[in-house]
C-alpha cells in the first residue's frame, strides 16, 4: 500500500474512534439530552449515590463519627456548583467509606420555585431517593425564578431515577410529612443563624456542629473540617 | 529517524502513558486520593467525565496506550498504520477532555496533562514511523 494511502487510512480511522468517543461522552453525560428529554446527569448522580444508604435526607451511615450539614437552596446557583464539584469527591472519600454522613438542611428563600423543588426532593426522601432527586435538580438547574421547576421536569427527573414512584411523589409534595421536614429545617436554619447558601456545620456526630467557613466549592474548602473533625 | 529508533521511542513513551492511565484507574476504581500539585485531580476523577458508559476514561487511555504499544513490536505496515491511528484518535479525545476540564469542570489535573504530552509526543513518532513506510 502507498505511503499516501496508509495515511489517509490512518487520519480516517482515527477521525472515525475519536467522533465516536466524544460522542458517547457527549450522549452519556447529558451534554446533547436536553434534546431527548431525558435529565442531565442521570448516569453520573445514579452512579455517584449508588449503594451509598440514604434515610430522609441524611445520606451515608449512621455510625459515621462526623456529621456534615449543609444549609442550600435547590435554587442557589452556588449550591449547585458545590454539588457538582465538591460532592462527588466527598461522597468517594468520606461517605462511601463510613467517614462522614451528610444532612440537608433545605432552604427556600430564593423564591417560590426553591420550596416547589425542595418539596418534591422532600417528597422523595419517604422512597429513600431523596439525593437522587436533588442532585437532578441542581444538575438541571435553571435561571432563578425563570419558572424552570415545572412539573414536566420534575416527571423527566423522577421517571430517570430507578425504583422511584414519581406519581406518589408528586402527590406527596404537600403531605404533613413535608410539611413538617420543610418546617424542621427552616428551625434548624434559623438556630444556627444560617444566611446565606451553602453554609456548611462540621462536627462530631451527636456532638454540637459547628458552621465551617469554606474557601472554595471545590472538595478542598471542607476537607480540612472534615480530616480535623475525624481526628478529635 | 530510524524505524528501530522510533519504535523504541512508541514503546518508552507507551510505557510511562499506561503507566499513568494504571495510576489512575486503580485510584478510580479503588476510591483513593491521587497525588495531584494542580488541586484538580479529584475533582476531574469524580466528575461524570471519568467514566465512559461505566468504564472509566483512564482504563480506556490504558488500553489505548497497550495498543499503541503493541504496535512497536511489529515491522509492519498494518502495525504503524494502527499505531498513528490509535495515538491520533487519543490525542483528539485528550484535547476534547483538556476542554471538559478547562471549560465544564473548572479543574485540571495534572496527570491528564502529563498523559496529553504523552499522546502528542505519540502522534509525532507513530506518524513519522508511518512516513517512513
Amino acid at each position: 500500500m502507498s505511503r499516501r494511502r496508509l495515511l489517509f487510512v490512518a487520519v480516517a480511522a482515527a477521525a472515525v474512534v475519536a467522533v465516536a468517543l466524544v460522542a458517547a461522552m457527549l450522549v452519556t453525560t447529558g451534554g446533547s439530552s436536553k434534546k431527548t428529554g431525558a435529565p442531565v446527569g442521570s448516569q453520573h448522580v445514579a452512579a455517584m449515590l449508588r449503594g451509598v444508604p440514604q434515610s430522609g435526607t441524611a445520606l451515608g451511615s449512621g455510625k459515621a463519627p462526623v456529621t456534615l450539614v449543609e444549609f442550600a437552596d435547590p435554587q442557589c446557583p452556588y449550591c449547585a456548583d458545590w454539588a457538582r464539584l465538591a460532592l462527588p469527591v466527598i461522597v468517594r472519600h468520606y461517605v462511601r467509606t463510613g467517614k462522614v454522613r451528610i444532612v440537608y438542611s433545605g432552604m427556600h428563600f430564593v423564591g417560590p420555585e426553591s420550596e416547589a423543588a425542595l418539596r418534591t426532593a422532600l417528597a422523595a426522601a419517604a422512597q429513600g431517593r431523596f439525593w437522587n432527586v436533588l442532585e437532578l435538580l441542581y444538575e438541571n438547574q435553571g435561571t432563578e425564578n425563570t419558572g424552570w421547576v415545572t412539573d414536566s421536569l420534575l416527571r423527566s427527573i423522577g421517571g430517570a431515577i430507578p425504583g422511584l414512584d414519581t406519581s406518589k411523589m408528586l402527590d406527596d409534595r404537600n403531605s404533613a410529612e413535608v410539611d413538617r421536614m420543610l418546617a424542621a429545617a427552616d428551625a434548624l436554619a434559623q438556630q444556627a443563624g444560617v444566611n446565606s447558601t451553602p453554609t456548611f456545620a462540621v462536627g462530631r456526630t451527636g456532638s454540637t456542629l459547628r458552621i465551617v467557613p469554606v474557601s472554595s466549592l471545590g472538595a478542598t474548602g471542607l476537607e480540612p473540617a472534615l480530616d480535623a473533625a475525624l481526628k478529635e | 529517524m530510524t524505524d528501530r529508533r522510533l519504535r523504541t521511542a512508541i514503546a518508552v513513551l507507551s510505557v510511562l502513558g499506561a503507566g499513568v492511565a494504571a495510576y489512575l484507574t486503580v485510584a478510580h476504581l479503588t476510591h483513593t486520593q491521587v497525588a495531584c500539585v494542580t488541586g484538580g485531580c479529584e475533582t476531574v476523577q469524580s466528575s461524570r467525565y471519568s467514566e465512559l458508559v461505566g468504564i472509566p476514561v483512564a482504563a480506556i487511555g490504558l488500553a489505548g496506550y497497550v495498543l499503541i504499544g503493541a504496535t512497536a513490536g511489529f515491522r509492519s505496515d498494518v502495525a504503524r498504520t494502527v499505531g498513528a491511528a490509535a495515538a491520533l484518535a487519543g490525542f483528539v479525545f485528550a484535547v476534547y477532555l483538556v476542554y471538559v476540564q478547562i471549560g465544564v469542570i473548572g479543574a485540571v489535573c495534572q496527570w491528564c496533562v502529563t498523559s496529553d504530552v504523552l499522546l502528542a509526543l505519540l502522534v509525532a513518532a507513530t506518524f513519522l514511523r508511518l512516513r517512513e513506510a
